[in-house]
């Protein structure tokens, strides 16, 4: 395996936050006082800074690229990137990028940081692989305790990336969403699954969850890569959420999961998870032995499953085989419902800097079936008492028509004028050329 | 005056330098099992005509301990490891009697199980029974608490007294359990034969009137007294190659770039020294089949020499591994690299006409002239030292970081040197540095740089301090220094002056206390401990060494 451990020793988004210096400073203890990096089945790389256009080929950032990523959020996107060559160049089976900061929270339109998430690394390393490589079908398997609304947003009307989230109940927990009807844009329903689980579900629910549900439609779905956006707060000494994971049923995960490439997310019990979860994680993507790997105070059947958390589980696993199996017929009837436009509205909080967008995004319901329509989004963001940014982005994704990607730039060209708008972002993601042209400035960048 | 006596795997090279010239030189070829005898013999031949008096400092190199873990002629040691959560104990492979032990310590010296103290008399009883007479004992994260491997060494006494144990906090402070392990198992393995060899040095020297103060050469081309340095005999392996390296140092103008190509009949030996300094291997050595915690330079080692056979291969040529015997136009029995400089005029050793005749057989094969087969034989060569001299400048560029301003700080750096010592044919360093665009350097007394090396290294020291406010107290991880830390506020001002009082006691207790104003920081880090929302405490890393260089006395540099 390839790893990657950029623990960023000197940065954090403030001192007392839990994204700070000494998040990986134990793990870093452990998995170096286990000797990992000099195991013959570990290899480790260095990190390098993800460039610009990485970012803008997954985000609309506001006000800009530079504005919004420091040196640190490159290096921990740069670092999916390198690992993503070497897997692609099949140097490595598959790679860990043990790295922050995180990612999952981070929408297609960055404003600042939410959930701690600046930009989504997991996005930026699909869309470089998908670029750079040409595969097509890829599989993100959200295993943090929060929902990976970030990640989902992004891929929410793309048909050939499945996005399956479990996470804590997101009625108990932020972001407060991720629940089984959100399902995908109408061109890809069936292609986002979240499944909520109820707070204290120890390993044995997951792995019933992997086992009954996450595996089979992996194997239904034949993705080119599976990643997995690897958050550790699942853990049962998490200080910000409430699951009773261990580190042992986060190296059973990755064994049963076998995802091609994972990303460490969130994960905040600094001493008394990670350096064990960590150490599991690495030893069971390596092919080794983890059944050593155990948290001090753990014991197996420390945690039980309840029968009623069993019912409650496996009713919401019943539910979503049933979405993924009408998944077809789901599909033809939401674009039916449709009509020539798609449209919803989301009202997206940013906790970190504190920020309140209003969101419309309008997908074009092309009537070639083969096309999945570009798509424009409004957003309007209020910080704090103050400013307030207002942006129109327009999207063109992978294997979008002849036409529609000319009505997609002429809607940029046209929106150039519009005095609403204080940035207006252009994606193509056919010619990789993304644009930003921001009306205070009267200048255009080409990214 | 100065005396450096490195030993070679082929020759041991001697120089006696005062006033920062090498005022004489001796060869004697190396008997790897009368080390003592040819140490002496090429000593003996140097200060023939000096009074012992004026000798002011010895500095040797050994092979012993390289040899004897080669031949596996080391003594043989149980382990008793205490190994806690992680990796499977069973899959380190660390050959020998290994006992293993309930009990645990997390990364922050908190004990986390209690020592399974039956298991550990069963251990001991055991490892008695099978006959062995040393042990080593280690706990995983035993440099950041003791108490345990203490323990076990008490029990393991009780059980079998005058047994040796050794432990891991000892053997060095650094994170990495199995090294540590190793390093605990080779230190323990060779101290015996090692302390022999060096009584009988320090007797012959003695008998030599020689009164100066006597060093031995370690690998990360620092010098330690002889007497301490008992207790560290496994930092006496891989002396060659950082002896060449500290000579090309010592030969070169300070502050610069270089590649050290050290050439040798079959194999060549290549080293950095990055801005002046050396550059160290990022991990600890390799020792046979052990990875190990001793520091030592960043070498690589081709197979290829100025005796490597040449063979063709297709319409190209292909170099060693093996040797030819000395060179055709010396007498040999295969076309030799040496040959084909002989013919190209890039050396003068040997008869031209013989490499004639070698290059001439080889174009035979080729279907080529024999000045055709020798430009082969030479460009061959110089692109495959080329291809491991950019690895290594590769491999230095993406060695692993851990904070955003390593990434950001850490450029693309060129040789501006490309420096020829050794005993081998040094034709080839020119063609070489041309290719780098660098200056092709061969000094005077290239031959011996090598001992020139050891002659002019100065004492290093490393010195790992971290200091846990929360937990109250700090540690040095070489030799295991506790103490108590009352303040929480204790700043990273303090706990750099605190390194600093460290090491230089350190360096006293070491017998180098004169070096201890030449230590520098080289890390100093503090980590904010925040539970609750509020600081708790901090964790304060300083580390300081005195690092790689040359003593004052030293004033031949390069003035190239």
């Amino acid at each position: 395996m390839g790893l990657i451990f950029f623990p960023a020793f000197d940065w954090a988004i403030t001192p007392t936050h839990p994204e700070r210096e000494e998040r990986l400073l134990y793990t870093r203890d452990q998995i170096f006082e286990e000797g990992l990096m000099d195991l013959p089945q570990v290899e480790e790389y260095k990190p390098r800074l993800a460039e610009l256009k990485d970012i803008a080929r997954v985000h609309f950032c506001i006000p800009s690229v530079e504005s919004l990523v420091t040196e640190a959020h490159l290096i921990a996107a740069g670092s999916t990137l390198v690992l993503a060559d070497a897997y692609m160049k099949k140097e490595i089976t598959n790679a860990f990028a043990l790295v922050r900061p995180p990612g999952h929270h981070s929408m297609r339109v960055a404003h600042g940081n939410r959930g701690f998430c600046n930009v989504n690394n997991e996005a930026i390393m699909v869309e470089y692989i998908r670029r750079k490589y040409g595969i097509r079908r890829v599989a993100i398997i959200d295993t943090d305790v929060h929902h990976g609304d970030g990640t989902q947003d992004i891929f929410y009307h793309d048909p050939d990336v499945l996005f399956i989230s479990f996470h804590q109940d997101g009625r108990t927990l932020y972001p407060g969403s991720g629940f089984v009807d959100e399902q995908g844009g109408p061109k890809a329903i069936g292609r986002t699954i979240n499944i909520p689980l109820p707070p204290e579900t120890p390993d044995e629910g997951i792995h019933l969850v992997l086992e009954e549900l996450v595996l089979p439609i992996l194997t239904e779905f034949r993705p080119q890569l599976v990643v997995n956006s690897a958050g550790q707060d699942n853990h049962y000494t998490d200080p910000l959420a409430n699951m009773r994971f261990s580190a042992q049923g986060y190296a059973k995960l990755n064994e049963m999961l076998a995802p091609d490439i994972a990303v460490l997310e969130g994960g905040y019990a600094i001493e008394t998870a990670l350096p064990y979860v960590n150490c599991g994680i690495i030893l069971a993507m390596a092919g080794l032995d983890y059944s050593n790997v155990r948290e001090p105070d753990y014991h197996p059947g420390r945690f039980a499953m309840s029968r009623a958390m069993e019912a409650n589980i496996t009713g919401t696993i019943e539910y979503l085989q049933g979405i993924w199996e009408a998944r077809e017929e789901l599909t033809a009837k939401a674009v039916e419902r449709a009509g020539p436009f798609f449209r919803r509205h989301k009202n997206i909080f940013y906790d970190t800097d504190g920020i309140r967008e209003k969101q419309t995004e309008s997908v074009k319901m092309c009537p070639d079936k083969s096309c999945p329509g570009y798509m424009t989004i409004d957003t309007d963001a209020v910080r704090g008492y103050g400013s307030s940014d207002s942006g129109f982005g327009v999207f063109v994704p992978l294997f979008a028509c002849k036409r529609c990607r000319e009505e997609a730039r002429e809607e940029y060209e046209a929106h150039k004028t519009d005095s609403r708008y204080n940035y207006v972002f252009f994606q193509d993601k056919n010619s990789d050329n993304f644009r930003l042209y921001s009306a205070r400035m009267h200048n255009e960048r080409v990214y | 005056m100065l005396i450096g006596i490195d030993v070679g795997g082929t020759t041991t090279d001697a120089v006696l330098i005062d006033k920062g010239k090498v005022i004489n030189t001796s060869k004697v070829p190396t008997d790897q099992d009368h080390l003592l005898e040819c140490l002496m013999s090429a000593l003996d031949e140097l200060v023939r005509e000096v009074s012992p008096e004026k000798i002011e400092r010895v500095v040797l190199s050994t092979t012993l301990i390289t040899n004897l873990i080669a031949e596996g002629k080391t003594d043989p040691v149980a382990l008793i490891m205490e190994p806690g959560p992680g990796m499977n104990p069973e899959g380190y492979n660390l050959g020998g009697e290994v006992q293993i032990v309930r009990g645990a310590i997390d990364y922050r010296g908190r004990e986390i199980q209690a020592l399974d103290e039956d298991q550990v008399k069963n251990a001991a009883a055991k490892i008695s029974e099978r006959g062995y007479r040393k042990v080593a004992v280690a706990s995983k994260f035993g440099q950041r608490n003791h108490s345990h491997e203490e323990k076990m060494r008490e029990i393991v006494l009780a059980v079998s007294p005058g047994i040796q144990v050794e432990m891991g906090h000892r053997a060095s402070g650094r994170l990495n359990f199995p090294r540590r392990m190793a390093t605990t198992m080779l230190k323990i393995a060779a101290q015996d034969r090692y302390r022999e060899f060096a009584r009988e040095i320090a007797e012959a020297i003695s008998k030599r009137k020689i009164e100066a103060p006597i060093y031995i050469l370690k690998a990360d081309g620092g010098t330690l007294p002889l007497e301490t340095s008992v207790e560290y005999p496994v930092e006496t392996i891989f002396s060659g190659p950082a002896a060449s390296t500290m000579g090309v140092l010592a030969l070169t103008p300070p502050g610069q770039t270089s590649v050290v190509v050290d050439i040798g009949g079959t194999t060549t030996d290549l080293a950095l020294i990055l801005d002046g300094v050396p550059l160290m291997s990022s991990e600890g050595a390799k020792v046979n089949s052990y990875l190990t915690h001793i520091r030592a330079f960043a070498v690589k080692s081709v197979a290829l020499g100025g005796d490597s056979l040449v063979r063709a291969a297709g319409d190209g040529v292909a170099l060693g591994p093996e040797r030819a015997g000395p060179a055709y136009c010396l007498g040999g029995p295969e076309p030799t690299p040496t040959d084909a400089m002989r013919l190209l005029s890039m050396i003068s050793i040997g008869e031209r006409s013989l490499a004639e005749e070698a290059m001439s057989n080889l174009g035979k094969d080729l279907g080529c002239s024999a000045g055709e087969a020798a430009q082969k034989v030479v460009d061959t060569a110089v692109d495959e030292l080329l291809a491991e001299i950019n690895g290594m400048f590769l491999a230095w560029e993406l060695e692993p970081a851990y904070r955003v301003w390593e990434i950001l700080q850490k450029e693309k750096i060129r040789p501006q040197n490309v420096v020829g010592v050794g005993g081998g044919s040094l034709g080839l360093v020119p063609l070489v540095a041309e290719r780098l665009g660098a200056r092709g350097i061969i000094p005077e007394n290239a031959t011996v740089a090598n001992a020139i090396g050891a002659a002019v290294a100065r004492p290093t020291l490393t010195l790992t301090f971290r200091a846990d406010t929360e937990r109250g107290f700090y540690n040095v991880a070489e030799d295991g220094t506790t103490g108590e830390i009352r303040d929480r506020k204790f700043s990273q001002k303090e706990a750099e002056a605190m390194a600093k009082r460290l090491i230089i006691e350190r360096a006293e207790m070491m017998g180098i206390k004169e070096y201890a104003s030449e230590a520098v920081v080289t890390a100093s880090e503090v980590f904010n401990m925040v539970r609750g929302w509020s600081t708790s405490g901090r964790i304060l890393d300083v580390n300081m060494q005195i690092p790689a260089g040359l003593i004052p006395e030293w004033t031949g540099g390069g003035r190239v």
